[in-house]
């Protein structure tokens, strides 16, 4: 079960649980907030949770080009085997089935529906944080608060991964104070080296994103050199239809074709 | 179920409850109640909420865009907590189930489909409260988050009279309905409806519109109107 936080001899699964237990040896950012802010917080968690979770599900581990070229290398390089053959495709089903209990059944009845309907709760949902965050820094004034915190958790993924299928994640690109609020946080919590203290998990993280980087490209460069054997091979005649556009349309040839050698 | 009915006559609008056995299937989605207008039938609270809307009745057209935003994100909060604690106490509850919610969701059955169709619906809802991660609450459990949610809703309305201050709206309705139906309904332990009454500006809230909106018409209708609602409200 992930995350896990360990302090000491304590070991706390859950996100509630551990935010729990970091209140109670005093770490509070909801500290300097008002009654009613605490409780916008709630409201906004859950409509991250009702609205914007199933896409983000999906994005990662239901839709089969991103799970399978993203998701799975990069969560099963971090199981141990054999765990790593198993596990992915576990999360995998569990994401389906929380998406088609939750938000399947009736008027929608097939996943296509579904998967529509979710997507534009999601882009709903990422407008209506937008307008609500503004031009403040932080969701509540200049200090980060647990909010921050939740919308960062969910957002920051989706902003950062290099996924093939990306709709969802070119509307958040289009809401410029989201970007600029992940672009912040990373920049000021998760920086590394000039403090001194990079977290080693962020270190290993990269180090695989630079991996699977590197693969891509490998991949793509191997497409790019087989395009160029095809587009040199002397079985592709591409001179001869040219012309025999030319030869038929006569006046109503368009520029372009006229142009080509 | 009585949001929905608060929500249209805070609209104005006339309507007639209707209590049927088959009101599920009738439904749309599935999912109760819903409205039968002329030839349209409409179901669930947000496409209800576009459908009046379009016909020219909206409750938040004097809301800015913020506003906008933090009445759907308490919206989203009351489905989620108070909504999933209802449904787990009428179906994850073991001795309410028994006592209260089998008897009630069979009754207009025979023998013994009123069985069958209610451990059917059991099974769906314990399915769907393993998926979203609450199979594992305890009772305490739900109980702290329904209590969490209410502190949220006093908190948010604090002094005014509704959730955006002098009109109400359509969370103003969502609310009533539910706290509603959770201070009048009768289960096999008060402890849920402690929980809300420690909240005076929530209490004195449900007066307000039961007050403003139903004790208007026949007392009759008023007091039939909570038996049936509440009636129905198990039957979800």
């Amino acid at each position: 079960d992930v995350p896990i936080l360990i302090s000491e001899d304590a070991v706390i699964s859950q996100p509630a649980k551990i935010l729990n237990f970091l209140r109670k040896q005093k770490y509070n950012a909801d500290y300097e907030l008002s009654a009613r802010q605490g409780a916008d917080t709630l409201a906004y968690i859950a409509l991250l949770e009702e609205k914007l979770l199933p896409a983000l599900l999906h994005t990662f581990w239901v839709e089969a080009e991103n799970y399978c070229s993203v998701t799975k290398p990069w969560f099963a390089s971090r199981i141990p085997f054999p765990l790593s053959l198993y596990l992915p495709g576990r999360m995998s089903r569990e994401a389906l089935n929380r998406i088609l209990l939750t938000r399947g059944g009736p008027p929608l009845y097939s996943l296509t529906e579904v998967e529509a309907q979710i997507y534009r709760d999601a882009k709903e949902c990422l407008n209506l944080l937008s307008k609500r965050l503004g031009t403040s820094q932080f969701f509540f004034g200049n200090t980060p608060s647990t909010l921050d915190a939740f919308v960062f958790g969910f957002l920051a993924p989706l902003y950062k991964v290099c996924f093939p299928r990306v709709h969802l994640q070119e509307h958040l690109k289009q809401l410029p104070n989201l970007c600029r609020f992940c672009d912040d946080i990373l920049s000021f919590y998760f920086r590394l080296g000039v403090s001194g203290h990079s977290p080693a998990g962020q270190d290993s993280v990269d180090a695989n994103l630079q991996k699977l980087t590197q693969l891509v490209n490998k991949e793509s460069n191997l497409i790019e050199k087989m395009d160029d054997n095809l587009r040199k091979s002397p079985q592709h005649p591409p001179r001869k239809l040219t012309t025999l556009k030319l030869a038929v349309g006569g006046e109503a040839s368009s520029p372009p074709s006229r142009l080509s050698p | 179920a009585l949001c929905f009915q608060a929500f249209l006559q805070m609209c104005n609008l006339p309507v007639r409850v209707v209590c049927r056995a088959n009101a599920e299937y009738m439904s749309p989605s599935g999912k109760l109640p819903f409205i039968h207008v002329g030839n349209q039938v409409v179901s669930e609270l947000g496409p209800i909420v576009q459908f009046v809307k379009a016909k020219g009745h909206s409750l938040s057209d004097g809301l800015d865009e913020v506003q906008k935003a933090e009445m759907k994100a308490y919206m989203e909060l009351v489905n989620n907590m108070l909504l999933t604690a209802e449904l787990y106490l009428q179906w994850c509850d073991d001795v309410t189930v028994e006592e209260i919610t089998h008897p009630r969701y069979g009754s207009p059955y025979p023998w013994p489909l009123n069985r069958i169709l209610s451990y059917q619906k059991q099974w769906e809802i314990r399915r769907k409260m393993k998926a979203i991660g609450w199979a594992g609450k305890s009772l305490e459990q739900v109980l702290e988050d329904v209590d969490q949610c209410c502190q949220a809703l006093s908190q948010r309305l604090g002094t005014q009279p509704y959730f955006f201050n002098k009109h109400p709206t359509e969370l103003d309705a969502l609310v009533f309905g539910h706290l509603f139906t959770i201070l009048t309904t009768q289960l096999t332990s008060d402890e849920l409806c402690e929980r809300v009454k420690n909240y005076s500006n929530l209490i004195a809230f449900c007066r307000r519109i039961e007050q403003q909106y139903f004790e208007g018409h026949d007392k009759d209708s008023c007091s039939s109107a909570t038996s049936r609602s509440a009636k129905r409200s198990l039957l979800r």
